[in-house]
């Protein structure tokens, strides 16, 4: 996993703000602060969960393996120090989430931040309702594993969906879990867990997987990196207001009066 | 107004929480068979299938076996009216008011007379007069719709496929206008107010417009971009005949010219090849003409809003709908988008809440500093305000599902807002850009990748004018370099120029001979209302033109 972090350097994320949510973006963004583990997930199922390979299955890399095949003089790749799924010449894998507009850590923009400021070898995608990440596969895995156990996933407001992912901004069920189409979870009351039985497309799984207990709303509020009028409102927050609006107007008049810019 | 959450009607109806409530249940609404629209279609299909044997429509398809309906199908009520339609009464094929309105723009063309009239008297030495010019308007509205006028022996085409087709002209010299046989004229003292149509006669002066609307059937066989040649072909046969001239002397290539080319105005530009399709097509249009073509100052000028929102309206179902939607991509995903800025009240009560706020800020509108200040101030609020009821009203949040659908709703807002606040559709363009990034940085997430690049980088060149660098947003239409690729906000952009302009009650917006061609009571699409068409074409009510009975078995 080391090989994939970002290593933290004199540059820390500067994302501006006063409140709670906008510590919790510079805190999530900053590959020094570790993430707290709140659940523990086997290796086994998150390869299940992913559903790229079955648990024990070689990886589908490259064949022959680079070393022999050779590769073209690149200065890059001099400078640049290969993950070890790159190395390895891995597919690109992906994982997708889903994050409920209800208090979930993350949100779409603050997980590609995340992993440009935390991993290497990543490319995230941003959209409202899922946010993919691809990575090579052996590497993605470490990568998803961490971020399942940790404190950006939430089992009840965060899905894991490769496909059909509507849900985000849907009111919540009567276990305040998000909408799934695919019904790829289930809410264990007996032990009050979450439980998958399909992996992020939908593909029935013959071992569930468990990813444990939802944290109450009140805990997610102080954890999410969502600006609320319910929780923490972007009028409470006007260093992040005047950042956003300054940002504006020096992309406004740099395209159009330049010397007005520099005066902003 | 905004204290009333114009909203709320809608909100109840769509779901049976609370629209505040938080949780719902899902997996219990049967699917499918909740709707009746679907039930409907599923009872066509069956029996479609029997009938070709081969299979066709079929929910159960959808998911490999989980189809739609796993939570509930809500129903949406057409903004600005008091109908309530499903959500597949919305798309273009299924909506015959809608496909109306497009074909009233694309059929028409718009001639200009006086270079023909001078070329007439100058060089042919013919006599133009009040009385050879109703004659020659008898004559065009037999041959445009496919009657011919100067040959033996020809073919021509079934007047009932072609009722909707005819001619007839406008101008701003009111001593012409009374001379004009009132079934030919569209008369601009009677359609507009006496503040609107004097301003319009001004612009206009003493030339005389015909303004031509080719068969519906004729744009559907070909295109967009032969409307104007079957104008010209048929407005020079008309010409020929009315006047008597020589069919093949030199003179005559000068005449068709004139009478052909010289004063066209199309209401769509060509586009690219990358996009190619000729004139007269959805992408080629302004923004500033679908402003003008949309005819609700007419009917409301002391309300800017209800004409954004009109327009707004207008230009979702042409840009996005069909434009984006039909042309540029296919399939059924678009409608979705689009019909969030005209269904259940939401953008209305957005709107209305800015527009207070510009009154009682800035004492009326287009009152306000025409400055960057400005901007921010009236788009924040609008995109606040805006956040903050989606968070407030979980329902709402539900019913503007995708997260594009809610940034477009927001920008549109604050795009009107600050429109309405300057009188000045490029500030208000600004204020759009500014309600995005704003949005991006309150949620953490905008629409998807490309919708968001658009509104990242548009306030760079929202003051642009310079050729190479921009246009006015009048004048920028779907095909704009940076605003080609995406849906959810092309409408919105001609609703922020009609709202610039309606709150300078001005009677136009670029074009005054765009907007008198479209306050024409002959055409069966009303372009005072055009929510009210689309209501009314959800309901199966609306009757358009354009149709084959008359050469296809009964049935």
């Amino acid at each position: 996993m080391s090989e994939i972090k970002v290593k933290a350097g004199k540059y820390k994320p500067a994302y501006p703000g006063e409140t709670i949510v906008a510590e919790n973006r510079r805190k999530y963004l900053d590959p020094g602060y570790e993430l707290k583990k709140l659940r523990s997930i086997s290796d086994e199922d998150v390869v299940r969960l992913l559903g790229h390979r079955v648990p024990g299955e070689a990886y589908k890399s490259v064949h022959p393996p680079l070393e022999e095949l050779g590769e073209p003089a690149c200065p890059i790749r001099e400078l640049v120090e290969p993950t070890p799924g790159a190395k390895a010449g891995d597919r690109i894998r992906y994982i997708q989430f889903t994050d409920s507009v209800y208090f979930a850590p993350l949100a779409p923009y603050v997980r590609s931040w995340m992993a440009f400021w935390r991993y290497r070898g990543v490319d995230p995608g941003t959209l409202s309702g899922r946010a993919p990440l691809e990575m090579r596969e052996r590497d993605l895995e470490l990568v998803a594993k961490e971020l399942l156990e940790t404190e950006v996933f939430d089992p009840a407001r965060v899905g894991v969906r490769g496909a059909t992912v509507h849900g985000h901004s849907l009111r919540l069920d009567e276990n305040g879990m998000m909408f799934d189409a695919l019904r790829r979870y289930t809410f264990d009351k007996a032990t009050g867990e979450v439980v998958y039985v399909k992996d992020q497309v939908g593909v029935p799984l013959e071992t569930p997987v468990r990813v444990g207990k939802p944290l109450p709303e009140e805990e997610l509020k102080k954890m999410t990196t969502i600006y609320r009028v319910d929780g923490v409102s972007t009028r409470d927050d006007p260093e992040l207001l005047n950042w956003v609006k300054r940002i504006h107007l020096l992309r406004t008049l740099a395209g159009f009066k330049l010397e007005k810019a520099e005066k902003v | 107004m905004a204290e009333k959450k114009l909203f709320i009607d809608a909100l109840k109806k769509k779901f049976k929480e609370e629209p505040t409530e938080k949780q719902t249940r899902f997996y219990i609404y049967d699917g499918w068979k909740q709707s009746a629209r679907k039930r409907e279609f599923v009872e066509w299909a069956q029996k479609i299938s029997k009938e070709r044997g081969i299979p066709g429509y079929n929910p159960e398809m959808h998911l490999g076996g989980i189809p739609v309906g796993q939570r509930v199908l809500m129903p949406y009520k057409i903004s600005g009216t008091d109908v309530y339609v499903e959500g597949d009464d919305l798309h273009y094929i299924n909506n015959a008011a809608m496909q109306q309105m497009w074909d009233d723009i694309r059929r028409t063309v718009i001639v200009g007379l006086d270079a023909p009239h001078a070329l007439l008297e100058k060089r042919l030495g013919k006599e133009v007069t009040p009385e050879t010019i109703n004659q020659y308007l008898e004559v065009v509205n037999h041959a445009l719709p496919g009657g011919a006028v100067v040959q033996e022996h020809m073919v021509e085409i079934h007047p009932a496929l072609v009722a909707d087709s005819y001619v007839k002209v406008f101008t701003g010299n009111d001593e012409l206008a009374d001379q004009i046989d009132k079934k030919f004229l569209i008369d601009i003292n009677k359609q507009f107010s006496p503040e609107q149509a004097e301003a319009l006669k001004k612009a206009i002066g003493k030339s005389l417009y015909q303004v031509t609307r080719v068969p519906i059937i004729v744009g559907r066989a070909a295109d967009g971009g032969t409307i104007s040649r079957w104008s010209a072909m048929q407005i020079s046969m008309a010409m020929i005949a009315s006047y008597k001239l020589m069919a093949g002397e030199a003179a005559i290539a000068e005449f068709a010219y004139a009478a052909k080319h010289a004063e066209v105005i199309q209401m769509a530009t060509l586009t690219p090849w990358r996009r190619a399709r000729g004139p007269n097509e959805p992408g080629g249009l302004p923004f500033g003409y679908l402003a003008d073509i949309v005819q609700t100052n007419r009917k409301y000028p002391d309300d800017p809003v209800k004409v954004a929102l009109e327009t707004l309206a207008a230009g979702s179902v042409i840009f996005d709908q069909l434009w984006f939607g039909i042309y540029m991509s296919g399939g059924v995903g678009f409608t979705q988008y689009a019909t969030a800025v005209y269904t259940d009240d939401i953008l209305d009560d957005f709107c209305y809440y800015i527009a207070d706020y510009v009154k009682k800020k800035y004492g009326g509108f287009a009152k306000a500093p025409r400055t960057m200040d400005t901007v921010l101030d009236v788009a924040t609020e609008a995109t606040l305000y805006g956040l903050e009821q989606y968070e407030r009203f979980p329902a709402l949040m539900e019913t503007h599902f995708g997260g594009s659908q809610r940034a477009s709703v927001l920008a549109a807002a604050s795009g009107v807002g600050t429109a309405i606040a300057t009188g000045d559709a490029q500030a208000g363009v600004n204020g759009w850009y500014l309600s995005m990034i704003l949005h991006k940085e309150h949620m953490g997430r905008l629409g998807f990748y490309g919708y968001d690049q658009q509104d990242q980088l548009g306030m760079t060149n929202s003051f642009s004018y310079r050729s190479d660098e921009g246009l006015p947003l009048e004048l920028r239409g779907a095909n704009y370099p940076n605003y080609a690729m995406n849906v959810g906000h092309s409408g919105e952009y001609a609703g922020i120029v009609a709202a610039a302009h309606a709150a300078c009650r001005h009677a136009w917006c670029v074009n005054p001979i765009v907007k008198v061609a479209f306050a024409d009571p002959s055409l069966k699409f009303d372009w005072t209302e055009p929510r009210k068409m689309f209501a009314k074409g959800a309901l199966r009510e609306f009757f358009p033109d354009g149709e084959r009975d008359a050469v296809i078995p009964p049935h």
